[in-house]
Protein backbone atom coordinates (compact mmCIF):
# COMPACT_ATOMS: atom_id res chain seq x y z
CA UNK A 1 0.00 0.00 0.00
CA UNK A 2 1.28 3.36 -0.90
CA UNK A 3 2.22 5.70 2.78
CA UNK A 4 -0.13 8.26 2.64
CA UNK A 5 0.95 12.21 3.34
CA UNK A 6 -0.23 13.56 6.39
CA UNK A 7 -2.15 16.32 4.24
CA UNK A 8 -3.53 13.59 2.30
CA UNK A 9 -5.59 12.75 4.91
CA UNK A 10 -5.41 14.93 8.33
CA UNK A 11 -8.10 17.87 7.69
CA UNK A 12 -6.29 21.34 8.64
CA UNK A 13 -8.03 21.60 12.00
CA UNK A 14 -6.66 17.93 13.08
CA UNK A 15 -3.20 19.51 11.72
CA UNK A 16 -3.70 22.98 13.78
CA UNK A 17 -4.29 20.94 17.34
CA UNK A 18 -1.43 18.96 17.08
CA UNK A 19 0.53 22.29 16.20
CA UNK A 20 -0.75 24.05 19.33
CA UNK A 21 0.62 21.21 21.12
CA UNK A 22 3.86 21.67 19.71
CA UNK A 23 6.57 23.62 22.21
CA UNK A 24 6.57 27.12 20.88
CA UNK A 25 10.68 26.81 20.61
CA UNK A 26 9.86 24.45 18.02
CA UNK A 27 7.52 26.22 15.86
CA UNK A 28 9.85 28.22 13.73
CA UNK A 29 11.47 25.57 12.48
CA UNK A 30 7.93 23.96 11.87
CA UNK A 31 7.16 27.17 9.53
CA UNK A 32 8.93 25.90 7.00
CA UNK A 33 8.49 22.11 6.65
CA UNK A 34 4.86 23.34 4.58
CA UNK A 35 3.78 26.31 3.32
CA UNK A 36 0.42 25.49 4.83
CA UNK A 37 1.65 25.45 8.58
CA UNK A 38 4.00 28.44 7.72
CA UNK A 39 0.47 30.39 7.68
CA UNK A 40 -0.86 28.31 10.36
CA UNK A 41 1.89 29.14 12.52
CA UNK A 42 2.38 32.75 11.35
CA UNK A 43 -1.06 33.84 12.72
CA UNK A 44 -1.38 36.13 15.20
CA UNK A 45 -4.49 34.41 16.81
CA UNK A 46 -2.53 30.82 16.42
CA UNK A 47 -0.03 32.24 18.62
CA UNK A 48 -2.94 33.65 21.33
CA UNK A 49 -4.11 29.97 21.33
CA UNK A 50 -1.05 28.23 21.91
CA UNK A 51 -0.39 30.45 24.41
CA UNK A 52 -2.53 29.30 26.25
CA UNK A 53 -2.47 25.73 25.37
CA UNK A 54 0.99 26.17 27.07
CA UNK A 55 2.60 25.65 30.43
CA UNK A 56 4.50 28.17 32.48
CA UNK A 57 7.38 26.25 32.67
CA UNK A 58 10.87 27.83 31.48
CA UNK A 59 12.96 29.11 33.61
CA UNK A 60 14.77 32.04 32.59
CA UNK A 61 18.17 33.80 34.19
CA UNK A 62 21.06 35.91 33.13
CA UNK A 63 24.55 34.85 33.57
CA UNK A 64 27.54 37.52 33.75
CA UNK A 65 25.17 40.15 32.62
CA UNK A 66 25.42 39.12 28.87
CA UNK A 67 23.56 35.59 28.07
CA UNK A 68 20.56 35.16 28.84
CA UNK A 69 19.73 30.94 29.86
CA UNK A 70 17.28 28.69 29.31
CA UNK A 71 15.72 25.73 31.55
CA UNK A 72 12.41 23.84 30.34
CA UNK A 73 11.12 22.79 33.67
CA UNK A 74 8.66 20.87 32.51
CA UNK A 75 10.49 18.59 30.04
CA UNK A 76 13.54 18.38 33.00
CA UNK A 77 10.37 16.74 35.11
CA UNK A 78 9.21 14.55 32.84
CA UNK A 79 12.60 13.53 30.59
CA UNK A 80 14.38 11.02 33.07
CA UNK A 81 17.49 12.18 32.50
CA UNK A 82 19.38 13.81 35.07
CA UNK A 83 21.56 16.25 33.06
CA UNK A 84 20.50 20.14 32.77
CA UNK A 85 19.37 20.86 29.35
CA UNK A 86 19.99 24.43 28.85
CA UNK A 87 19.68 27.33 25.94
CA UNK A 88 21.60 30.16 25.60
CA UNK A 89 20.53 33.28 23.93
CA UNK A 90 22.18 36.83 23.58
CA UNK A 91 20.97 39.86 24.59
CA UNK A 92 18.55 41.82 22.34
CA UNK A 93 21.03 44.69 22.86
CA UNK A 94 24.82 44.94 21.33
CA UNK A 95 26.43 47.16 24.20
CA UNK A 96 29.87 49.00 24.05
CA UNK A 97 30.48 48.53 27.71
CA UNK A 98 29.31 45.01 29.48
CA UNK A 99 25.88 45.73 30.34
CA UNK A 100 24.39 44.87 33.64
CA UNK A 101 21.01 43.24 32.69
CA UNK A 102 18.61 41.49 35.31
CA UNK A 103 15.23 39.84 34.87
CA UNK A 104 12.89 42.19 36.49
CA UNK A 105 9.56 39.80 35.21
CA UNK A 106 7.64 38.02 32.69
CA UNK A 107 4.56 37.73 30.86
CA UNK A 108 2.78 36.48 27.89
CA UNK A 109 6.46 35.13 26.77
CA UNK A 110 8.13 38.47 27.09
CA UNK A 111 10.85 38.81 29.52
CA UNK A 112 11.39 42.44 31.29
CA UNK A 113 15.01 43.19 31.38
CA UNK A 114 16.21 46.12 33.27
CA UNK A 115 20.13 47.83 32.88
CA UNK A 116 20.87 49.71 35.90
CA UNK A 117 19.99 52.80 36.47
CA UNK A 118 19.52 53.25 32.60
CA UNK A 119 16.48 51.69 30.57
CA UNK A 120 14.21 48.80 30.83
CA UNK A 121 13.92 46.28 27.73
CA UNK A 122 10.70 43.99 26.97
CA UNK A 123 11.77 40.94 24.96
CA UNK A 124 10.49 37.87 22.98
CA UNK A 125 13.63 35.46 23.45
CA UNK A 126 12.05 33.18 20.67
CA UNK A 127 10.95 35.42 18.57
CA UNK A 128 13.55 38.28 18.54
CA UNK A 129 11.26 41.15 19.06
CA UNK A 130 12.25 43.68 21.53
CA UNK A 131 11.33 47.42 22.70
CA UNK A 132 13.68 49.23 24.53
CA UNK A 133 11.69 51.73 27.41
CA UNK A 134 13.61 54.58 28.83
CA UNK A 135 12.86 55.94 32.45
CA UNK A 136 15.46 58.29 32.22
CA UNK A 137 13.24 61.63 32.71
CA UNK A 138 11.26 60.18 35.78
CA UNK A 139 14.49 59.34 37.06
CA UNK A 140 15.82 62.40 36.56
CA UNK A 141 12.88 64.66 38.13
CA UNK A 142 12.63 62.24 40.75
CA UNK A 143 16.59 61.18 41.36
CA UNK A 144 15.49 57.88 42.87
CA UNK A 145 18.38 56.70 45.47
CA UNK A 146 21.15 54.27 44.79
CA UNK A 147 21.94 54.51 40.82
CA UNK A 148 24.96 51.77 41.10
CA UNK A 149 22.40 49.51 42.92
CA UNK A 150 18.69 48.75 42.52
CA UNK A 151 16.45 51.54 41.81
CA UNK A 152 12.92 50.66 42.19
CA UNK A 153 11.75 49.07 45.48
CA UNK A 154 8.24 48.00 43.45
CA UNK A 155 8.14 46.48 39.76
CA UNK A 156 6.01 44.33 37.90
CA UNK A 157 4.89 43.45 34.45
CA UNK A 158 1.36 42.36 33.17
CA UNK A 159 -1.13 42.35 30.31
CA UNK A 160 -4.02 44.35 30.14
CA UNK A 161 -6.32 42.27 27.71
CA UNK A 162 -9.44 44.78 28.20
CA UNK A 163 -6.60 47.12 26.11
CA UNK A 164 -4.52 44.86 24.77
CA UNK A 165 -1.98 46.46 26.40
CA UNK A 166 1.31 45.50 28.19
CA UNK A 167 2.47 47.50 31.38
CA UNK A 168 4.99 48.20 33.47
CA UNK A 169 4.80 49.40 36.37
CA UNK A 170 7.39 51.18 38.62
CA UNK A 171 7.49 51.89 42.56
CA UNK A 172 9.99 54.07 44.77
CA UNK A 173 10.56 56.09 47.43
CA UNK A 174 12.50 58.80 46.96
CA UNK A 175 15.02 60.36 49.22
CA UNK A 176 12.70 62.69 51.31
CA UNK A 177 10.29 59.45 52.08
CA UNK A 178 7.49 59.90 49.45
CA UNK A 179 6.36 57.41 47.49
CA UNK A 180 5.84 57.42 43.61
CA UNK A 181 4.25 55.03 41.36
CA UNK A 182 4.53 54.91 37.13
CA UNK A 183 3.38 52.99 34.71
CA UNK A 184 4.27 52.51 31.08
CA UNK A 185 2.09 51.57 28.29
CA UNK A 186 3.40 49.81 25.34
CA UNK A 187 0.53 50.64 23.10
CA UNK A 188 0.36 53.93 23.74
CA UNK A 189 4.32 53.98 24.15
CA UNK A 190 4.32 56.71 27.35
CA UNK A 191 4.59 56.66 31.17
CA UNK A 192 1.26 57.45 33.53
CA UNK A 193 1.77 58.91 36.44
CA UNK A 194 -0.10 56.84 39.03
CA UNK A 195 0.47 58.90 42.29
CA UNK A 196 -2.61 59.95 42.62
CA UNK A 197 -3.32 56.32 43.38
CA UNK A 198 -1.11 56.98 46.67
CA UNK A 199 -3.61 58.06 48.81
CA UNK A 200 -1.52 57.70 52.37
CA UNK A 201 2.46 56.47 52.56
CA UNK A 202 2.80 52.70 51.48
CA UNK A 203 6.40 52.93 52.74
CA UNK A 204 7.89 51.59 50.05
CA UNK A 205 11.05 51.75 51.49
CA UNK A 206 13.94 49.18 50.06
CA UNK A 207 11.32 46.17 49.49
CA UNK A 208 13.06 45.21 46.50
CA UNK A 209 9.37 43.13 45.40
CA UNK A 210 8.76 41.87 41.90
CA UNK A 211 4.61 42.43 41.39
CA UNK A 212 2.67 39.12 40.85
CA UNK A 213 0.33 39.49 38.71
CA UNK A 214 -2.74 37.07 39.93
CA UNK A 215 -6.92 38.11 39.23
CA UNK A 216 -6.25 41.41 37.74
CA UNK A 217 -3.93 42.54 40.31
CA UNK A 218 -0.34 42.99 41.27
CA UNK A 219 0.73 41.93 44.55
CA UNK A 220 4.01 42.82 46.60
CA UNK A 221 5.18 41.79 49.82
CA UNK A 222 8.36 43.99 51.47
CA UNK A 223 11.63 41.48 51.45
CA UNK A 224 11.37 42.12 55.29
CA UNK A 225 7.95 42.91 56.26
CA UNK A 226 7.71 44.72 59.65
CA UNK A 227 3.91 43.21 60.60
CA UNK A 228 2.35 39.85 59.30
CA UNK A 229 -0.68 42.26 59.07
CA UNK A 230 -1.25 43.71 55.87
CA UNK A 231 1.93 43.05 54.98
CA UNK A 232 0.86 42.26 51.11
CA UNK A 233 0.21 44.89 49.01
CA UNK A 234 -2.06 44.78 46.05
CA UNK A 235 -2.95 46.69 43.34
CA UNK A 236 -5.86 46.60 41.30
CA UNK A 237 -5.31 47.20 37.55
CA UNK A 238 -8.73 48.12 36.52
CA UNK A 239 -10.13 49.94 39.77
CA UNK A 240 -6.77 51.70 40.19
CA UNK A 241 -6.72 51.09 43.69
CA UNK A 242 -4.43 49.29 46.71
CA UNK A 243 -5.52 47.48 49.19
CA UNK A 244 -3.50 44.92 51.68
CA UNK A 245 -3.90 41.54 52.94
CA UNK A 246 -2.23 39.93 55.80
CA UNK A 247 0.36 36.88 55.76
CA UNK A 248 0.00 34.02 58.25
CA UNK A 249 0.50 34.85 61.92
CA UNK A 250 3.98 33.28 61.55
CA UNK A 251 6.07 35.16 59.79
CA UNK A 252 8.55 37.31 61.29
CA UNK A 253 10.03 40.56 60.83
CA UNK A 254 13.33 38.85 60.38
CA UNK A 255 12.56 36.79 57.70
CA UNK A 256 12.96 37.36 53.59
CA UNK A 257 10.27 36.89 52.04
CA UNK A 258 8.88 36.53 48.60
CA UNK A 259 5.51 36.08 46.71
CA UNK A 260 5.66 33.01 44.01
CA UNK A 261 2.44 32.04 42.13
CA UNK A 262 1.60 27.90 42.81
CA UNK A 263 -0.36 25.94 40.74
CA UNK A 264 -2.48 29.00 40.31
CA UNK A 265 -2.17 30.48 44.07
CA UNK A 266 -0.90 33.08 45.34
CA UNK A 267 2.48 31.38 47.60
CA UNK A 268 4.44 33.37 50.35
CA UNK A 269 8.34 32.22 50.88
CA UNK A 270 10.92 32.42 53.18
CA UNK A 271 13.84 30.59 54.82
CA UNK A 272 12.94 30.19 58.74
CA UNK A 273 16.19 31.12 60.39
CA UNK A 274 14.88 29.03 63.33
CA UNK A 275 13.99 26.16 62.04
CA UNK A 276 16.80 25.47 59.26
CA UNK A 277 13.06 25.34 57.03
CA UNK A 278 11.93 27.03 54.22
CA UNK A 279 8.50 28.08 54.82
CA UNK A 280 6.03 27.73 51.87
CA UNK A 281 2.66 29.43 52.46
CA UNK A 282 0.04 28.53 50.20
CA UNK A 283 -3.13 31.10 50.26
CA UNK A 284 -4.91 28.09 48.66
CA UNK A 285 -8.78 30.44 48.58
CA UNK A 286 -7.77 34.07 47.30
CA UNK A 287 -8.12 36.49 49.81
CA UNK A 288 -9.46 34.04 52.70
CA UNK A 289 -7.18 34.21 55.38
CA UNK A 290 -8.07 30.88 57.30
CA UNK A 291 -6.99 29.24 53.84
CA UNK A 292 -2.95 29.81 53.96
CA UNK A 293 -1.49 26.24 53.96
CA UNK A 294 2.53 25.48 55.26
CA UNK A 295 4.90 23.26 53.20
CA UNK A 296 8.35 23.17 54.93
CA UNK A 297 11.16 21.95 53.12
CA UNK A 298 13.88 21.47 55.31
CA UNK A 299 16.56 23.18 53.84
CA UNK A 300 17.60 26.28 51.66
CA UNK A 301 14.74 26.50 48.44
CA UNK A 302 13.27 28.66 46.03
CA UNK A 303 9.78 27.43 44.64
CA UNK A 304 9.98 27.87 40.45
CA UNK A 305 7.57 25.90 39.16
CA UNK A 306 4.55 22.97 40.53
CA UNK A 307 5.17 20.03 38.16
CA UNK A 308 2.73 17.48 39.29
CA UNK A 309 0.14 17.78 42.57
CA UNK A 310 3.67 15.98 44.58
CA UNK A 311 7.02 17.66 43.35
CA UNK A 312 8.12 21.39 43.16
CA UNK A 313 10.92 22.25 41.16
CA UNK A 314 12.97 25.01 42.71
CA UNK A 315 16.55 26.65 43.22
CA UNK A 316 17.88 24.74 46.33
CA UNK A 317 21.29 25.28 48.56
CA UNK A 318 22.74 21.92 49.65
CA UNK A 319 26.52 22.66 48.82
CA UNK A 320 26.17 24.81 46.25
CA UNK A 321 22.75 26.51 44.30
CA UNK A 322 21.16 23.65 42.09
CA UNK A 323 18.34 23.12 40.56
CA UNK A 324 16.27 20.27 42.52
CA UNK A 325 12.83 18.09 42.55
CA UNK A 326 11.83 18.05 45.66
CA UNK A 327 9.05 15.62 46.68
CA UNK A 328 6.34 16.28 49.46
CA UNK A 329 5.32 12.86 49.60
CA UNK A 330 8.45 11.30 50.39
CA UNK A 331 9.63 14.51 52.07
CA UNK A 332 13.29 14.36 50.39
CA UNK A 333 15.24 15.70 47.35
CA UNK A 334 14.04 13.59 44.52
CA UNK A 335 16.48 14.82 42.30
CA UNK A 336 19.41 16.74 41.19
CA UNK A 337 20.34 18.32 38.00
CA UNK A 338 23.69 18.37 36.85
CA UNK A 339 25.30 20.64 34.97
CA UNK A 340 28.97 22.27 33.88
CA UNK A 341 28.00 25.32 31.74
CA UNK A 342 27.27 27.91 34.32
CA UNK A 343 27.03 28.41 38.28
CA UNK A 344 23.86 29.24 39.56
CA UNK A 345 23.83 31.82 42.09
CA UNK A 346 20.68 32.99 44.68
CA UNK A 347 20.94 36.33 43.85
CA UNK A 348 20.37 36.06 40.41
CA UNK A 349 16.87 37.63 39.43
CA UNK A 350 15.24 34.88 37.27
CA UNK A 351 11.81 34.42 36.33
CA UNK A 352 9.93 31.31 35.26
CA UNK A 353 7.70 32.06 32.00
CA UNK A 354 5.26 30.89 29.11
CA UNK A 355 7.22 30.70 25.96
CA UNK A 356 5.21 31.99 22.99
CA UNK A 357 5.47 33.52 19.62
CA UNK A 358 3.08 36.46 20.59
CA UNK A 359 3.85 39.94 18.88
CA UNK A 360 3.65 43.42 20.83
CA UNK A 361 1.16 45.77 19.66
CA UNK A 362 4.24 47.66 18.20
CA UNK A 363 5.37 44.85 15.88
CA UNK A 364 1.65 44.47 14.62
CA UNK A 365 1.74 48.26 13.61
CA UNK A 366 5.06 48.00 11.55
CA UNK A 367 4.35 44.69 10.66
CA UNK A 368 4.62 45.27 6.42
CA UNK A 369 7.86 47.38 7.50
CA UNK A 370 9.75 45.19 9.84
CA UNK A 371 8.89 41.79 8.43
CA UNK A 372 12.26 41.11 6.87
CA UNK A 373 14.28 42.59 9.50
CA UNK A 374 12.37 40.44 12.18
CA UNK A 375 12.60 36.67 10.39
CA UNK A 376 16.66 37.08 10.51
CA UNK A 377 15.83 38.38 14.00
CA UNK A 378 14.34 34.87 14.89
CA UNK A 379 16.78 33.03 13.11
CA UNK A 380 19.67 34.05 14.95
CA UNK A 381 18.10 33.17 18.56
CA UNK A 382 16.38 30.42 17.89
CA UNK A 383 19.59 28.53 17.15
CA UNK B 1 -23.65 4.73 32.08
CA UNK B 2 -24.69 1.54 30.23
CA UNK B 3 -25.19 -1.58 31.55
CA UNK B 4 -22.48 -4.21 31.46
CA UNK B 5 -24.16 -6.97 29.39
CA UNK B 6 -25.91 -4.72 26.96
CA UNK B 7 -24.32 -4.73 23.28
CA UNK B 8 -24.20 -2.84 20.79
CA UNK B 9 -23.09 -3.05 16.93
CA UNK B 10 -20.79 -0.67 15.16
CA UNK B 11 -20.20 -1.09 11.16
CA UNK B 12 -17.18 -0.39 9.76
CA UNK B 13 -16.74 1.49 5.99
CA UNK B 14 -16.68 -2.09 4.60
CA UNK B 15 -20.01 -3.23 6.53
CA UNK B 16 -18.23 -5.17 8.71
CA UNK B 17 -20.24 -5.45 12.42
CA UNK B 18 -18.72 -5.07 15.05
CA UNK B 19 -20.30 -6.37 18.91
CA UNK B 20 -19.04 -4.43 21.79
CA UNK B 21 -19.38 -4.15 25.36
CA UNK B 22 -21.77 -0.94 25.76
CA UNK B 23 -19.98 0.49 28.30
CA UNK B 24 -16.96 0.28 26.90
CA UNK B 25 -17.71 2.35 24.21
CA UNK B 26 -19.99 4.51 26.35
CA UNK B 27 -16.98 5.86 28.86
CA UNK B 28 -14.90 6.66 25.74
CA UNK B 29 -16.77 8.08 23.30
CA UNK B 30 -18.60 11.04 23.30
CA UNK B 31 -20.71 10.39 20.43
CA UNK B 32 -21.72 7.17 21.42
CA UNK B 33 -22.53 8.27 24.99
CA UNK B 34 -24.55 10.75 23.57
CA UNK B 35 -26.39 8.14 21.25
CA UNK B 36 -27.16 6.06 24.03
CA UNK B 37 -28.13 9.08 26.50
CA UNK B 38 -30.53 10.10 24.29
CA UNK B 39 -32.32 7.49 23.28
CA UNK B 40 -31.68 7.29 19.51
CA UNK B 41 -29.45 3.92 19.64
CA UNK B 42 -32.28 0.98 19.49
CA UNK B 43 -30.84 -2.46 20.70
CA UNK B 44 -32.99 -4.67 18.69
CA UNK B 45 -32.04 -3.23 15.48
CA UNK B 46 -30.14 -0.35 15.48
CA UNK B 47 -26.24 -0.91 14.05
CA UNK B 48 -23.63 2.39 14.61
CA UNK B 49 -22.81 2.70 10.82
CA UNK B 50 -19.35 4.74 11.02
CA UNK B 51 -18.80 5.17 6.65
CA UNK B 52 -14.95 6.90 7.60
CA UNK B 53 -13.38 4.17 9.58
CA UNK B 54 -11.97 1.11 7.82
CA UNK B 55 -12.08 -2.39 9.82
CA UNK B 56 -8.72 -2.55 10.68
CA UNK B 57 -8.92 0.62 12.60
CA UNK B 58 -12.01 0.16 13.94
CA UNK B 59 -11.09 -3.26 15.87
CA UNK B 60 -7.81 -0.83 17.15
CA UNK B 61 -10.17 1.61 18.71
CA UNK B 62 -12.25 -1.59 19.81
CA UNK B 63 -9.09 -2.64 21.53
CA UNK B 64 -7.82 0.79 22.59
CA UNK B 65 -11.55 1.03 24.42
CA UNK B 66 -11.92 -2.30 26.08
CA UNK B 67 -8.43 -2.50 27.25
CA UNK B 68 -8.41 0.90 29.11
CA UNK B 69 -12.10 0.21 30.16
CA UNK B 70 -10.59 -2.61 32.06
CA UNK B 71 -7.02 -1.57 33.53
CA UNK B 72 -8.36 1.59 34.41
CA UNK B 73 -6.60 0.69 37.86
CA UNK B 74 -3.46 -0.79 36.45
CA UNK B 75 -0.22 1.63 37.17
CA UNK B 76 0.50 4.81 35.21
CA UNK B 77 4.10 3.09 33.70
CA UNK B 78 2.03 -0.07 32.39
CA UNK B 79 -0.75 1.91 31.07
CA UNK B 80 1.67 4.21 29.41
CA UNK B 81 4.20 0.74 28.18
CA UNK B 82 0.39 -0.24 26.46
CA UNK B 83 0.13 2.97 25.05
CA UNK B 84 2.89 2.70 23.01
CA UNK B 85 2.74 -0.97 22.21
CA UNK B 86 -0.74 -0.21 20.81
CA UNK B 87 0.29 3.37 18.97
CA UNK B 88 3.75 0.99 17.20
CA UNK B 89 1.89 1.21 13.61
CA UNK B 90 3.30 3.15 10.50
CA UNK B 91 1.78 6.56 9.80
CA UNK B 92 -0.76 5.41 7.54
CA UNK B 93 -2.52 3.63 10.68
CA UNK B 94 -2.13 6.56 13.08
CA UNK B 95 -3.50 9.35 10.68
CA UNK B 96 -6.65 6.30 10.13
CA UNK B 97 -6.58 6.58 14.11
CA UNK B 98 -6.31 9.80 14.47
CA UNK B 99 -9.70 10.28 12.01
CA UNK B 100 -11.40 7.81 13.79
CA UNK B 101 -10.84 8.81 17.41
CA UNK B 102 -11.62 12.50 16.26
CA UNK B 103 -15.19 11.47 14.61
CA UNK B 104 -15.85 9.32 18.00
CA UNK B 105 -15.14 12.10 20.21
CA UNK B 106 -12.70 9.38 22.07
CA UNK B 107 -10.49 11.95 24.24
CA UNK B 108 -8.10 9.91 26.05
CA UNK B 109 -6.90 8.41 22.26
CA UNK B 110 -7.00 11.69 20.22
CA UNK B 111 -4.37 12.90 23.48
CA UNK B 112 -2.23 9.74 23.10
CA UNK B 113 -1.88 10.21 18.64
CA UNK B 114 -1.70 14.14 19.14
CA UNK B 115 1.59 13.59 21.83
CA UNK B 116 2.85 11.09 19.77
CA UNK B 117 2.89 12.84 16.34
CA UNK B 118 4.74 16.05 18.44
CA UNK B 119 6.66 13.34 19.42
CA UNK B 120 7.76 12.27 15.96
CA UNK B 121 8.33 15.96 15.14
CA UNK B 122 9.52 17.63 18.08
CA UNK B 123 13.48 18.70 17.63
CA UNK B 124 13.71 17.04 14.07
CA UNK B 125 15.19 18.39 10.67
CA UNK B 126 13.30 20.30 8.57
CA UNK B 127 13.76 17.25 5.92
CA UNK B 128 13.84 14.27 8.48
CA UNK B 129 10.25 15.69 9.22
CA UNK B 130 9.00 16.14 5.79
CA UNK B 131 9.76 12.11 5.18
CA UNK B 132 8.52 10.75 8.78
CA UNK B 133 5.42 12.67 7.22
CA UNK B 134 5.95 12.01 3.77
CA UNK B 135 5.45 15.25 2.84
CA UNK B 136 6.52 15.66 -0.78
CA UNK B 137 4.28 18.84 -2.00
CA UNK B 138 5.67 21.14 0.46
CA UNK B 139 3.78 23.91 -1.02
CA UNK B 140 6.71 26.45 -1.22
CA UNK B 141 7.98 27.56 -4.71
CA UNK B 142 11.55 27.12 -5.39
CA UNK B 143 12.22 30.34 -4.56
CA UNK B 144 10.51 30.41 -1.12
CA UNK B 145 12.42 27.23 -0.36
CA UNK B 146 15.46 27.97 -1.05
CA UNK B 147 15.29 31.46 0.53
CA UNK B 148 13.96 29.72 3.73
CA UNK B 149 17.07 27.35 3.23
CA UNK B 150 19.49 30.00 3.06
CA UNK B 151 17.61 32.07 6.34
CA UNK B 152 18.15 28.98 8.57
CA UNK B 153 20.31 26.41 6.99
CA UNK B 154 20.23 24.98 10.87
CA UNK B 155 16.91 24.03 10.35
CA UNK B 156 17.57 21.68 7.58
Amino acid sequence: MEKKSIHDILPVELIHRILLRVPAKHLARLRCVWKLWYSLISDPHFAEMHFHHSPASTYVFIENDTMAYFVDLDALFRDNNDALQVRKVSLPFKMKSPPRFEVLGSCRGFVLLHQHGRFLVVWNPLTGSSKLISYSHIASRFKPRGWSSFDFDVYGFCYDASHDDYLVFLGWQNEHGRDHFHCFSLRTNSWIDFGDALLKPLGFDNWQSCGLFLNGAFHWVPSRPKDYRDAILIFDLKERTFSTISAPEQLRTSYYSSLTLLGGCLALYYYNDDSYKTDIWVMKEYKVHSSWTLYQIPFRFQPLYLPSAMDLIGKGYDYEWELYIYNFREERLQRRFEHHCFFIDYAAADAVYTESLLPLPSDLKDKDKEENEEEEVTAHTLK
Amino acid sequence: MGSPLKKIMLCSSEKEIFSVEEQVMVQHSVIINNMIEDGSYNYEESKIPLDCVDSKTLKKVIDYCTYHTHHHNDNQEDLEAWDAQFLNVDSNGLYDLLMAANYLEIRNLLDLIYRTIKNMIKGKKIDEIRRILNIKDHGFTPEEEEQNRKEYPHFY
